[in-house]
């Protein structure tokens, strides 16, 4: 948004021509300026070909410097020829008719209107001055205007104020300004007995006084850390594709705490950057640098890895660089910038520093996409603690014992023992001892004898099943069964040749149901990947119409000896198929057999991760070789063996294992019940990092290094720069953007608009500020000041400029429509979350409850449905119930594709990518929401019992009681009578209903008060419902 | 947004609210009053309001020309419908059955890893027969017998490609020209740039219609609808079909009309006094904005309502005409929205992903909306509509000639293929019978006149009436394009 015109004909004129306004001051008067005035100029129409991209620069021209543009070319012209319009080409070329000259071209659509020729016609008349972009420059703190008021915001403000012959307004009455602070602030409307408090504070600080409270209540940093979200594009899910959970809300509570706690804008900055390489940095550090984790991923089947590592660093680095610059780096991705001195090298220089992510392309589709960080609360960590010490003694005791166990092993005898040979049934007749069966679709396994069926194989019955499709008989649960040496798995099987199936199939569970194997048709089921352990292939299919033996090496199906069984199916794809006789022959060698020697089981195991050890043995065994393990450690293994594993001694442990596995599940339960959190961490060797061609993920072109722009202040490092070095050099002293940048979306915060409207574009496209002075002001003394943010927004809401009324004058409106000259407050429309907190809170249900895991709250039907994948674990909205229906609204559950639409239609972000300034829209949507849904009637119904409980015995005091609730004031003589009429027609009305008064008193999941009338209560509900709905209430005033 | 331009809208729209829109407010609750409820609404008060001033008006300068269409019926068939099986007819095909797909022709090109370790590629020749239908003689599958029936009025393009080999992206590249999320849609930079003809319902209306359980339902995304950067007001208004069919639509419990209405003046009569004292135009909008929810309390019921409609009307669109939620009701509703002024109607059909099991799969994909497309374009013909109605069908990628997974003569799945789909047009200015575009003997690679998603785009804006060069939208310092940074062009083959 530009800067609103200030002389009516101009601006008729402009509004003719469609055309901006020239920001800061007026061009007409004063000598032009190139950042303000000629700069817009030359960026829209000029840059993208004579500009900073070397690429696309046509005739080897640049306008945006000097040198280039006073340069003569080698036919002797001179673009810009300063004092001599006569003499600049860009005169010529911009004012000529003949369309092969004229610039832009005619194919450009772009044209240079009048106003915009006449300002380039006085530039260069007054001599061309070139300046470098105002915002590369780094700000001074310059004089304050000489205005006698104290707070330097207001000489700003003021200054310019009276050089265009304005003034501030008065100041807005006290319950305005208690509303619109406390708003501001918390986010909040003040209770009635707050507004009351300021109203008869006679003290001069009374105002101060009230700012300081509020910036001390836990509430300031949830209101606070919204605008931040919103940038950082937090959400609960992963927001691409199945866009399931994912859990990070831990960083979301940083952020409020982070506003709470006043962390200064530098550590705030460097945390979230660099948190990661803190030394012996805290959880609440690594937590902060969940920033660049919010990005949105995928685990789309089909995705190619090479193509997201990619998207994802393009992604982090862009908005690292807008969210601390204001600069759309993203732009540099495919071509140099057009309109920034950004290259597309200088861009991968930025991107090589978030390029080595650990975090994977697929996030997996999981809550926990590594690297996460688990939380324990202080209080989970000591009873984590408590465990580990029981569970530590338990084993200490057993392991005593088994030292003390006479044992020894086979593989030490002389002679050796001998190899006998097993051959075990698993499945004949029944299933295994204490295991269960049934069928895949839900019905129970057919055992046939063979006058039922056709001939049994073996014992009395066999298994039939028929089929069109797919189908199992799956036999699981029980005490698994073990894989022996040299194990060869058998079953027998009877094909009808008059139905057959097109594969059968046997399938195994250890952890999970990986190991098959089929005959025929290997494509006719599709599970597991052809040609490995999870789908291997028999052969044909076996002849039909006789009992055939399937036997094959446990090895074909990746079992090995040792492995434990816990699940059998029996499959097939169509066809009428029988099933007999299923086990094991392997043979048992007590020497090599790794449940009876321990130096077979020892070999065995290692380098393999065996989750049944402690964490030092665990690792000893999976990262230390053999050999190198010392005689303790061995000692220390074998008694683990002796006491677990030994099939000859493990029964006498039987007991106490029993009791350390009760206690190991009551720890591993609880840890599982502790959250988690995204962080950041770099994979141990940096990825290398190349300019991308045209932005493709596969045409990698010059190698890059980690670095800045040039255009930029020089990076400060020692050795290969790392995210803090980078981090760092955004809060330097001699960085232009970061203290602007950030100035500026408080001031939009407090102020509607920033400084610099374009708040997310600080570049030459942006808009320039349209105080420039004060914006300096501010910036430097925001980063002199030690980064204080509570400092800043006490500066800005305790000036006069922030305190005067709103009061616009139809003179004032068509003079500033968009009040850019602040000769008046802002009113603004409430954000998405203060309307639903803010109805909530004058209800009196509001839940200030802080932090923790996103609550769903009311939300219509099929909002997540008709979008959700099938497979989402986000398609099915299931609402909360109780509490969690009235926390604040920082606290819903945000799925990115779907998000909540009380939410949506007041403007909120879909969180998909960084969002630095919300749009106030005023929809038809909005008022339907305000009206109807069920939070703000629920809303109502409690506002309308505390009217009849609190507000007193009369509808008058009552009526009043509601005004001073929501909007912190009595109500107007006028207003009284129409609010009342309003109130006694509904009252009659629902006198004659009852039945309509019921139903509107029981809408929401909270109860009426059921010593209130009924249709006295409607009555205040329906008045209440029209009390949130007033402008007064949904604005900001 | 332009300062002054987003001026110039509100103003104008302010104007027109504070001297028409709050009579027609008042002419709402007449309606109401004497019992007519609807009817008259539409009727009167949307032709009032084309000559009085609109609620959505257009933004200066748009239309570029005369437009030969005023709205858009978007049916998005999402998920990627098999070209081969569908429109591109290669008769060849059943000669190579289960041979491998020739090297040349793969050319190397990039796989999605669904398919990227198949040891082989083996030619899988559609189940399908295909005939030529209409004066055209336009070849069209034996599974859209009805689409068949309208091939005259379609203009066919078999060589549309795109950048995006995965759903997430594809979707999002074709609904707004970038495969990443951020940008606006079609529909919201149609909304937006022309506004709508209806007072009383929203300029972009979105149907997310149910679809077979045999299809494979791939996810859609609210960005397809979304406004992006474009201010929020153009994102597309869910058409819904289970709740309110608008969110918040209907009063809570045992709040009636009339109840409402007698609130709502006792609130606008506050809102005005609030006017008084600031002078915020802000202020006057709301009023607007809440009379318009209001009269959308009852244009919205008056719009699904299909008890004026003609039996012939109804069988025509088939059995499912008349369940909430279906396809079939979607497009019926479209045609309705269409007579009402709505600018952009989007349908989003789910389930076309067939990786295995398509000849089944998409048959039923095809009973489930084959009817209900082509009774639509013949409705819009019949009642005068089409010619200022433009008709879009298609998805956002096509799929491979090979066969996924196990290769039968009556079964077989397909994968992702970015390199050519089919789309078709019909409809305000667009040429029908037409077909353009032409692949390899594999359906693999365009030979002849390729269409880049964005320059379907581009002809789609042309036959609104709109320069896609020249629309654009100012943020983070560019002018933005749902056609992009590449040069697009417009097909002028396709149009009249």
């Amino acid at each position: 948004m530009q800067f609103p015109p200030l002389n009516p004909y101009r601006a008729a004129l402009a509004a003719v021509l469609g055309l901006g306004m020239v920001s800061g001051a007026s061009a007409a008067t004063g000598s032009v300026q190139f950042n303000r005035d000629v700069r817009p100029i030359l960026s829209d129409q000029c840059f993208a070909c004579h500009g900073f991209d070397a690429k696309h620069r046509k005739a080897g021209l640049r306008l945006d410097v000097a040198e280039s543009a006073y340069a003569p070319n080698k036919e002797g012209r001179i673009a810009v020829k300063p004092g001599d319009l006569a003499g600049s080409e860009l005169w010529k070329r911009i004012i000529t008719q003949d369309p092969d000259d004229v610039m832009p071209p005619p194919d450009s659509h772009k044209t240079i209107s009048a106003e915009q020729r006449s300002v380039l016609k006085r530039w260069i008349e007054e001599g061309a001055k070139y300046q470098r972009h105002w915002a590369f420059e780094a700000p001074t703190r310059g004089p304050l205007p000489a205005v006698a008021m104290p707070n330097p915001v207001d000489r700003f403000i003021a200054d310019r104020l009276q050089r265009e012959g304005l003034k501030l307004s008065p100041e807005a009455d006290r319950r305005t300004l208690a509303r619109r602070v406390s708003l501001d602030l918390i986010g909040l409307a003040p209770t009635p007995a707050e507004v009351e408090l300021f109203v008869n504070d006679p003290a001069p600080d009374a105002y101060e006084r009230m700012v300081d409270r509020l910036l001390a209540s836990p509430q300031y940093g949830e209101r606070m850390a919204r605008p931040w979200l919103d940038l950082a594009r937090y959400a609960d899910t992963h927001g691409l594709h199945l866009d399931n959970e994912r859990q990070m809300w831990a960083y979301r509570d940083w952020v409020v705490r982070a506003f709470n706690r006043n962390l200064p804008f530098d550590r705030f900055t460097v945390e979230q950057l660099a948190g990661d390489l803190i030394p012996n940095g805290t959880q609440d550090q690594w937590v902060a640098t969940g920033f660049n984790r919010c990005n949105v991923t995928t685990s789309e089947g089909g995705s190619i890895d090479a193509e997201f590592v990619f998207r994802y660093a393009v992604e982090r680095a862009a908005t690292t660089a807008q969210a601390w610059m204001g600069l759309t780096a993203g732009c540099a991705v495919c071509h140099d910038h057009k309109f920034d001195p950004i290259s597309t090298k200088e861009f991968y220089s930025l991107y090589a520093f978030f390029h080595s992510a650990a975090d994977p392309a697929m996030d997996g589709n999981v809550l926990l996409t590594p690297p996460v960080l688990k939380l324990p609360s202080e209080e989970e960590s000591a009873r984590l603690k408590a465990l580990d010490t029981e569970l530590r003694n338990l084993e200490t005791v057993m392991l005593a014992q088994a030292r003390v166990t006479p044992y020894r092993d086979p593989a030490d005898l002389v002679p050796r023992p001998p190899v006998q040979e097993l051959d075990t049934l698993w499945v004949d007749d029944d299933v295994p001892a204490g295991w269960k069966s049934g069928t895949s679709t839900g019905g129970s396994t057919r055992w046939v004898t063979t006058e039922e069926g056709g001939p049994v194989r073996r014992g009395r019955r066999a298994i039939r099943r028929e089929d069109s499709g797919l189908v199992q008989d799956v036999f699981e649960g029980g005490t698994p069964l073990e894989v022996p040496a040299g194990a060869r798995l058998y079953a027998h099987v009877r094909l009808d040749p008059a139905k057959l199936p097109s594969a059968i199939m046997l399938q195994f569970r250890t952890d999970d149901w990986k190991h098959r194997i089929l005959w025929g048709d290997v494509d006719a089921i599709d599970w597991g990947a052809k040609g490995t352990t999870q789908r291997a292939h028999g052969g044909p299919l076996p002849a039909a119409g006789e009992w055939v033996r399937l036997e094959f090496d446990a090895a074909k199906v990746g079992l090995k000896p040792g492995d434990k069984i816990t699940g059998l199916a029996y499959t097939q794809q169509g066809g009428r198929v029988m099933w007999d006789e299923a086990g094991v022959k392997g043979q048992m060698d007590p020497a090599n057999d790794p449940t009876r020697s321990f130096a077979a089981w020892w070999k065995q195991q290692q380098g393999q991760d065996v989750a049944m050890l402690p964490a030092d043995l665990r690792k000893v065994l999976k990262e230390v070789p053999g050999t190198n393990q010392t005689p303790a450690q061995v000692a220390a293994l074998r008694d683990h063996f002796i006491a677990r594993v030994c099939v000859d001694t493990r029964e006498s442990f039987a007991a106490s294992l029993a009791g350390v596995e009760a206690v190991r599940k009551r720890r591993n339960e609880l840890e599982g019940q502790i959250p988690s959190t995204f962080v950041w961490k770099d994979l141990d060797k940096p990825r290398d990092s190349f300019v991308m061609t045209r932005g493709a993920y596969d045409k990698p072109g010059e190698k890059v290094t980690r670095g800045v722009p040039a255009v930029l202040p020089p990076l400060r490092t020692e050795g290969l720069p790392t995210r803090m070095d980078l981090a760092n050099w955004l809060v330097g002293d001699e960085h232009p953007l970061t203290a602007r940048v950030t100035v500026n979306r408080f001031w939009q915060q407090f102020f509607g608009v920033g400084l610099v409207a374009s708040s997310e574009d600080f570049g030459s496209q942006g808009e320039p500020p349209s105080h420039p002075e004060l914006l300096d002001w501010l910036s430097v003394e925001f980063r002199e000041g030690g980064w204080d943010v509570k400092a800043l927004v006490r500066l800005l809401v305790t000036s006069a400029t922030y305190r005067q009324s709103s009061v616009v004058t139809p003179e004032l409106l068509a003079r500033d429509p968009a009040n850019r000259l602040l000769a008046r407050a802002p009113r603004f429309r409430l954000d998405a979350e203060q309307l639903r907190d803010n109805a909530l809170t004058v209800a009196g249900l509001a839940v200030l409850q802080m932090g923790g895991k996103g609550v769903k709250t009311y939300q219509p039907p099929n909002i997540w449905e008709p979008v959700g994948f099938v497979g989402s674990n986000t398609r099915d909205y299931r609402q909360d119930t109780g509490a969690s229906l009235y926390r604040r609204s920082i606290y819903t559950f945000f799925k990115r594709t779907a998000p909540p639409p009380f939410m949506t239609t007041f403007d909120a972000p879909n969180r998909e990518g960084l969002c630095a300034r919300r749009e106030r829209s005023n929809t038809p949507l909005q008022a339907l929401q305000l009206l109807n849904d069920v939070q703000y009637f629920e809303a109502a119904r409690g506002l309308a019992q505390r009217m009849l409980r609190e507000g007193g015995a009369d509808l008058t005091a009552r009526v009043r009681f509601g005004y001073q609730v929501v909007l912190g004031r009595p109500p107007a003589a006028d207003e009284l009578t129409v609010i009342t009429q309003s109130l006694e027609r509904a009252r009659a009305r629902y006198r004659t209903d009852e039945a309509a008064a019921q139903k509107a008193i029981g809408f929401g999941d909270s109860k009426p008060d059921p010593t209130l009338d009924a249709a006295e209560l409607a009555a205040y509900t329906l008045t209440a419902n029209l009390l949130l709905n007033l402008d007064e209430t949904v604005t900001r005033n | 947004m332009d300062p002054l331009i987003e001026y110039h809208v509100q103003r104008t729209r302010r104007q027109f609210f504070g001297d028409v829109g709050l009579r027609l407010g008042g002419l709402a609750l007449g309606g109401l009053m004497a019992g007519g409820a609807g009817r008259t609404l539409l009727g009167a008060d949307a032709a009032a309001a084309s000559s009085a001033g609109r609620v959505h008006p257009a933004i200066p300068g748009l239309p570029h020309f005369a437009p030969k269409a005023k709205s858009i019926i978007y049916l998005h068939m999402n998920g990627a419908p098999s070209q081969i099986d569908l429109w591109d007819h290669k008769p060849g095909l059943r000669a190579y059955f289960d041979k491998d797909l020739p090297e040349s022709i793969r050319n190397n090109q990039r796989l999605s890893t669904m398919t990227s370790g198949q040891s082989r590629f083996p030619v899988a020749p559609s189940k399908f027969d295909f005939r030529q239908h209409g004066r055209c003689g336009t070849w069209v599958s034996d599974v859209l017998p009805h689409t068949a029936k309208i091939v005259d009025e379609i203009a066919l393009v078999r060589s549309v490609y795109t950048n995006a080999i995965n759903h997430d992206p594809a979707c999002t590249f074709v609904m707004t020209g970038s495969e990443i999320p951020g940008k606006a849609s079609i529909g919201s930079w149609l909304s937006y740039g022309l506004g709508s003809e209806s007072n009383d319902l929203p300029a972009f209306v979105v149907f997310t219609p149910s679809f077979p359980s045999s299809g494979n339902g791939q996810a859609l995304f609210s960005r397809m609808w979304g406004s992006g950067f474009l201010p929020t007001r153009y994102t597309g208004v869910a058409l819904r079909g289970a709740g309110d069919p608008v969110l918040y639509l209907q009063n809570p419990p045992g709040v009636g009309v009339t109840d409402r209405r007698d609130m709502l003046e006792a609130l606008n009569e506050l809102n005005r006094k609030q006017h008084g004292v600031y002078g915020d135009p802000e202020i006057q909008t709301r009023i607007s904005q809440y009379e318009m929810a209001f009269r959308m309390q009852t244009s919205v019921p008056e719009l699904t309502d299909l008890s004026k409609e003609s039996a012939a009307t109804l069988e025509m669109y088939g059995a499912d005409v008349k369940r909430t939620g279906s396809f079939t009701h979607a497009a019926i509703l479209a045609r309705r929205l269409v007579e009402r002024g709505v600018r952009v109607v989007q349908l989003l059909h789910r389930g076309w992903d067939q990786h295995d099991n398509l000849p089944t799969a998409l048959k039923n994909q095809c009973l489930d909306t084959d009817q209900a497309v082509a009774a639509l374009v013949m409705d819009l013909k019949q009642r005068g509509l089409l010619d200022s109605t433009l008709v879009v069908w298609g998805g956002e990628f096509g799929r491979t000639v090979y066969s996924q997974g196990r290769l039968a003569p009556d079964n077989y799945g397909r994968d992702h293929h970015p390199r050519n789909f089919c789309m078709w047009m019909a409809g305000g200015g667009v040429k029908g019978g037409t077909v353009y575009g032409q692949t390899d003997d594999f359906s693999y690679n365009v030979v002849e006149n390729p269409v880049h998603v964005n320059d379907l785009n581009a002809t789609i804006l042309q036959c609104m009436g709109i320069d896609h060069r020249r629309f654009t939208f100012k943020n983070t310092g560019l002018d933005q394009k749902l056609t992009g940074v590449e040069e697009a062009h417009v097909v002028k083959e396709l149009l009249a």
